[in-house]
């Protein structure tokens, strides 16, 4: 055994970029390899938007701040949103065609998608996963896992005593455990998705299960938490958390059309809970057609 | 440090201490010319520090209590050593205060706190920190970081190295002139890629892995004297799961700390776990409490914890032989672990 020099490494961690530079500069150039960054947010905020515009932006070449890679999609969730994929792989083609590699490239052909429906069924593809990743033959490396949702595959399956719930934070740390040393053994950046829970009662003092630097998490309104608990947070490197809220009668709006008109305007940030190379803060973010970005201060 | 008290020229003092030779009992055995080797000095000056070493070794047992048992020590010499401890800083000035001065060397220190509480951040500082140079108060030596989550990064350990670096600059610029010569002399060697070359990284994939490494960790530091640090970050990921049989796995974690107690106690470093944090079920509630288990519990000598107060992270002391219980707080700020700054505004960065 013998110590891995740091001057050996890069001196900034390779990142994936998300495919949009206001959201990249706020993440230090988007999704660090080797490590696990956690998506966590309420239903219809974008986590799936996120997820497939960094599978297709992964594939850019590392010069563009992409991986020059492919990536696996595992969904959990039915159904794969593939026209969604396609309509982003089009706006994703037009848009970087002078980059790409050869004109015929189509974006679709570097992501694989398999569906998992439970967690003993992650388990046993896990090692295909591996072996697919080792024996890949494809002109571009598998560099990205995508899985959306963890929370999906635990949130049936696991009664509220607590022998499951011991048995659940066990599979946790497994699962994050082997995908942590394919991370490290393959260079891999990893992007696991989660859904929230509602916060009831205080969560301050020594006892309190404030996890990460948001004194609250608030999302429409409500405050919020990310599932699976304490024993999963300890699973993740990084964690995200997106939330929206609405405004009424925001001034761009009022000047548009006549009075009676009342404007509402959802408002969508990202913010970084913790991450071992990131302070604290926020951006805020748009869903647009062509994908999603950053709103530029 | 015994070393410092013996009656040899600042220079060899400095080769001795930085070679690793800080006790008396580590000079006990040495041979001339070994000693000769690894200071880079004439065998003829190794023959003299020895001797005055015999020397202070016997005047220091000469006041009647000769050790009965070789080794052992009675309380007031234990007393002196003590004082003569050297302590690591944490950059955070209300922290060092309620440690005493900062993580003790030959001790063992486990640090728990909920997910980005700071665990990493503070990891990462004490391995930069443990690099200061003798000159600056600090230690000189090198850190082992043994990495289990992946959550060691370059660029943020390249941040707080830098920072460390300018306060050495800003702190250079309060003495006097006929000192700062000789501090700018070494400043200008210490370098920010410096200090990364001086954390040796370990990253462990299993928790096989783990136990193997914490086995050769002795063989590797008695090659490496100058480790003054070794940080497990964290010591519970790869113990959490696959352990059906808990007994098992309280047995093999009771092996990996007496074996960091030994290393801490030999080579007089400080080894620093870092832990995770659970609910456990008492008396009708849930508490938080660090994970792995009561028996753990014991195997460490001082337990710090982090937590969060209102909208700031303070660290509590809650098992240390020498230390009252007391708390302080702290943030992490792009320079890394400072002083909490509650009463000014933190500063976002963007």
């Amino acid at each position: 055994m013998k110590p891995q020099n740091l001057l050996h490494r890069p001196f900034t961690a390779q990142k994936c970029t998300i495919g949009c530079p206001v959201l990249d500069r706020c993440l230090g150039g988007g999704i660090p390899c080797n490590s696990i960054t956690e998506l966590v947010a309420e239903s219809g905020l974008g986590k799936t938007q996120f997820c497939l515009q960094l599978s297709l932006s992964a594939q850019l070449p590392t010069s563009y701040g992409g991986l020059s890679a492919s990536s696996i999609y595992l969904h959990t969730e039915f159904p794969f949103p593939i026209r969604r994929l396609h309509q982003l792989s089009a706006a994703f083609r037009s848009s970087k065609s002078s980059i790409l590699a050869n004109n015929d490239h189509d974006p679709c052909d570097y992501i694989y998608v398999q569906s998992v429906q439970s967690v003993d069924h992650l388990l046993d593809i896990m090692p295909n996963i591996e072996s697919f990743i080792r024996n890949s033959k494809s002109r571009l490396p598998i560099r990205l896992i995508v899985i959306d949702s963890i929370a999906a595959l635990f949130r049936s399956d696991f009664e509220n005593t607590p022998a499951d719930l011991k048995k659940r934070s066990s599979l946790f740390f497994k699962i994050s455990g082997k995908l942590k040393a394919m991370a490290v053994g393959f260079g891999l950046a990893i992007v696991v998705t989660n859904q929230v829970v509602d916060l009831v009662g205080p969560n301050e003092g020594i006892n309190g299960l404030r996890v990460g630097n948001l004194g609250c998490l608030y999302s429409s309104g409500r405050r919020v938490c990310p599932a699976l608990g304490l024993a999963w947070a300890n699973c993740v490197n990084s964690r995200l958390f997106l939330s929206r809220n609405e405004d009424f009668g925001g001034e761009e709006m009022v000047n548009g059309s006549g009075e009676d008109f009342v404007s509402r305007r959802t408002r969508r940030w990202l913010h970084v809970v913790f991450a071992p190379h990131l302070p604290d803060l926020s951006c805020e973010f748009e869903i647009q057609r062509d994908g999603v970005f950053g709103v530029g201060r | 440090m015994e070393v410092s008290r013996l009656p040899i020229s600042a220079s060899q003092r400095g080769k001795l201490i930085s070679a690793g030779y800080t006790s008396l009992s580590s000079l006990s055995s040495v041979s001339p010319s070994d000693l000769a080797r690894d200071l880079k000095i004439s065998e003829r000056e190794a023959v003299e520090i020895l001797k005055v070493a015999s020397k202070g070794n016997r005047v220091g047992g000469s006041d009647g209590s000769q050790s009965i048992i070789n080794g052992a020590q009675n309380a007031w010499d234990m007393l002196h050593e003590e004082e003569m401890l050297t302590r690591i800083t944490t950059s955070c000035a209300d922290l060092d205060n309620i440690l005493g001065g900062g993580i003790n060397c030959k001790e063992v220190t486990e640090i728990g706190g909920v997910p980005g509480i700071g665990k990493t951040q503070l990891g990462i500082q004490l391995a930069v920190n443990v690099q200061i140079p003798v000159e600056f108060g600090g230690l000189g030596g090198k850190a082992i970081y043994i990495d289990t989550e992946g959550s060691f990064m370059v660029e943020r350990a390249l941040q707080i190295a830098e920072a460390c670096i300018e306060d050495m600059m800003e702190y250079t610029g309060f003495l006097k002139n006929d000192l700062q010569r000789n501090l700018q002399a070494c400043q200008v060697k210490m370098q920010p890629k410096d200090i990364l070359e001086n954390i040796l990284y370990f990253r462990v994939c299993s928790y096989t892995e783990q136990i193997a490494l914490i086995n050769y960790l002795d063989k590797f530091i008695s090659e490496h004297k100058d480790v003054k640090i070794v940080v497990v970050d964290s010591i519970t990921f790869h113990f959490r799961q696959d352990f059906d049989d808990l007994a098992l796995r309280t047995r093999v974690l009771s092996g990996i700390a007496l074996k960091l107690m030994n290393l801490a106690k030999k080579f007089s470093l400080a080894v620093v776990l870092l832990n995770q944090v659970t609910t456990k079920y008492t008396e009708g509630s849930y508490q938080l409490s660090l994970a792995l288990g009561d028996s753990w519990s014991h195997s460490c000598t001082n337990r710090l914890i982090l937590y969060w107060n209102g909208n700031e992270r303070y660290a509590y002391i809650d098992k240390s032989p020498s230390l009252r219980s007391a708390s302080a707080p702290y943030s992490v700020t792009s320079r890394g672990i400072r002083n909490s700054t509650s009463n000014c505004k933190r500063i976002k960065m963007m």
